[in-house]
């Protein structure tokens, strides 16, 4: 029997047909379902495109009209707004949140285990069934987040209901006017403070890496810094944190690029529409009603392009600054 | 981590934010079994005045359910299938065969995984439609069976922990690149083949946007669309929503529990699967 294997020092050419058939399904997917897609929606940016006609170039005109709803507060704007507000608020706090609950979950105490499985479980929940419980649990009347805020003698908020941000100075300001004159009024976490909280309450996919690379801290550093007379919180300050800085960098990239692509709970909450009044209406929402339920196709496209550029500015922004906080020594990963 | 001990107190922030964090799922089962009376004239009462366990009953039967879990199993079977063939390949090759371009392509492969999928969402869905495939699950699996970055790249990390004595042994042996790949490659990662099936098992279970754009027929909903469709029609049925929605999260909770090692390694070792 003869063999056709070609060796590894057989031709070039040679050692690449032998790795095609292997490589082979993968490259078809990334021609067909990657590079060419992403040209085409590179040229349709240019182009007014119904799906009913030809793609007809128009030009720029598609990137002046996102430039001027971005300035004139137009529904981009809006999903701009949306998506950073999103953004901004969920993915610090889940890092800060990931770290110390990983923190209280390495303690050794009695049902160690249990907790971690508790705590975790959530986000293995889909996020179809978590976006229905949370619905029902931000309810602003019968819900059980209002019912707990007000056990503690807060008034609690309109979540899906409401417009409001709880990082608007404004609508703080507005509450406080409105009890000072005696009124009855809700504190300002709206539809997207309702999202965010949705968010924490998967964190433990992240919790799990930060336990991970908790384990692999050495822990000759933390007695040395006791015998150096160094407090918990000191030795947090100085040894937990630089250790865990390259998952937090991950967190910080991958809970970006996630929270930028939330769709499936935004659509649930607002039934598709991005509401109420537009408040949950994030890019990849308002993305997907331009494609498939305007069929503004060019539009759509030109949206695509610029959130491709944004996040990769963002990410490279964060690459480079990295370097500055990001201890490599550490941890093993 | 291993210190002084901890302080006794050390439980009570633990129970406190596992009663937290498991509250949702507690409402969620506690509400599905109430009846509609109680929710409407006490919502806050935790326990079920009676058990209404025949709001299940209601639920299953007030949507086409078997036929969504049908559909569910269907995608999620061949998904598993096209991923497994797809990415074990791929990574064979991007690990174990020595080929010009390798690199160039594999760091290509890498930075697809940062892409939004809103860059390519319009092409790729006009491309399946063209196919034929518009209003088919084929929509939803054919793209498994051409590879995915993530997992590529998860099994690519596994095979190349198995020693290369082993694969020049093989070789040496007269055994072909495709023997190698079969008899040694694939018998020795099955641990890292059981989390990827795994962790697309789960995705195409949880897929919803998917199903939105590509299925408009109900007879082929898959239950992650199908709850959606439900909870539009029954917004005020409260118990029969959450009741339907733990139908849908129970068997993830339970191949969790079962599977909670590789779960629980697959993020650990590589990162989320977003």
């Amino acid at each position: 029997m003869t063999r056709v294997t070609p060796h590894p020092q057989a031709r070039p050419l040679g050692r690449i047909v032998a790795a095609l058939p292997f490589v082979g399904p993968w490259l078809v997917g990334f021609l067909a379902l990657v590079v060419y897609p992403f040209a085409a929606t590179l040229y349709w940016s240019f182009c007014r495109y119904d799906l009913l006609s030809p793609p007809r170039p128009v030009g720029t005109a598609n990137y002046e009209r996102l430039a001027d709803e971005l300035l004139s507060g137009g529904r981009f704007g809006q999903a701009v707004w949306n998506t950073a507000y999103y953004a901004l608020l969920s993915v610090p706090l889940s890092i800060a949140l990931g770290v110390s609950l990983a923190v209280i979950l390495s303690w050794k105490v009695r049902g160690q285990a249990v907790f971690r499985t508790l705590i975790f479980l959530p986000s293995v929940v889909p996020t179809v069934a978590a976006a229905v419980v949370w619905t029902w649990l931000l309810d602003p009347k019968n819900g059980l987040v209002n019912k707990a805020l007000s056990i503690v003698g807060l008034p609690g908020g309109g979540w899906f209901t409401s417009v409001r941000e709880s990082l608007n100075p404004a609508d703080w300001s507005a509450t406080l006017t409105a009890w000072q004159a005696g009124n009855q009024a809700l504190l300002p976490f709206g539809s997207k403070d309702g999202l965010v909280l949705m968010s924490l309450w998967g964190v433990g996919n992240f919790m799990i890496i930060y336990l991970a690379a908790l384990g692999n801290v050495p822990k000759q550093l933390y007695e040395a810094a006791e015998i150096d007379g160094a407090g918990p919180l000191r030795r947090f300050r100085h040894i937990t944190l630089p250790m865990l800085s390259p998952v937090i960098f991950f967190n910080l990239v991958m809970g970006i690029i996630q929270a930028v692509q939330a769709f499936t709970q935004v659509y649930i909450v607002s039934e598709g529409q991005g509401g109420p009044a537009g408040s949950t209406l994030v890019l990849s929402l308002h993305l997907f009603r331009s494609a498939f339920r305007e069929l503004d196709m060019g539009y759509a496209s030109a949206m695509a392009w610029t959130l491709f550029v944004l996040v990769l500015a963002v990410t490279a922004v964060l690459f480079r600054t990295s370097r500055h906080w990001v201890h490599h020594q550490g941890a093993a990963r | 981590m291993n210190r002084a001990k901890p302080h006794r107190l050390a439980i009570v922030p633990l129970l406190l934010v596992a009663g937290v964090f498991t509250a949702p799922l507690v409402t969620m089962v506690l509400t599905s079994l109430k009846t509609d009376e109680q929710i409407a004239a006490d919502p806050h009462r935790l326990l079920p005045g009676e058990w209404q366990w025949d709001n299940y009953r209601r639920a299953v039967t007030s949507m086409p359910y078997l036929r969504y879990l049908r559909n569910s199993l269907l995608l999620c079977a061949g998904s598993v299938a096209g991923t497994l063939f797809s990415c074990s390949l791929a990574a064979y090759g991007f690990s174990r065969m020595r080929w010009p371009g390798r690199n160039l392509l594999f760091g290509l492969m890498i930075s697809t995984m940062l892409l939004p999928w809103h860059v390519t969402m319009i092409p790729r869905f006009l491309l399946l439609r063209e196919l034929g495939l518009y209003n088919s699950l084929g929509a939803l699996i054919l793209p498994t069976f051409l590879g995915d970055a993530f997992f590529i790249f998860l099994l690519r990390q596994f095979f190349l922990t198995i020693p290369e004595q082993l694969v020049e042994a093989a070789r040496l042996d007269g055994c072909s690149e495709w023997g190698v790949f079969w008899r040694i490659m694939l018998p020795l990662s099955k641990p890292a083949l059981a989390t990827v099936a795994l962790f697309q098992f789960i995705a195409a279970w949880n897929d919803f946007g998917g199903p939105l754009l590509y299925l408009s027929d109900p007879d082929r909903f898959p239950l992650a669309y199908g709850l959606e469709q439900f909870v539009s029609a029954h917004s005020t049925q409260v118990n029969l929503l959450l009741a339907a929605s733990v139908l849908f999260t129970l068997p993830i909770v339970v191949l969790f529990f079962l599977a909670q090692r590789t779960f629980i390694r697959g993020i650990a070792t590589t990162g989320v699967k977003g």
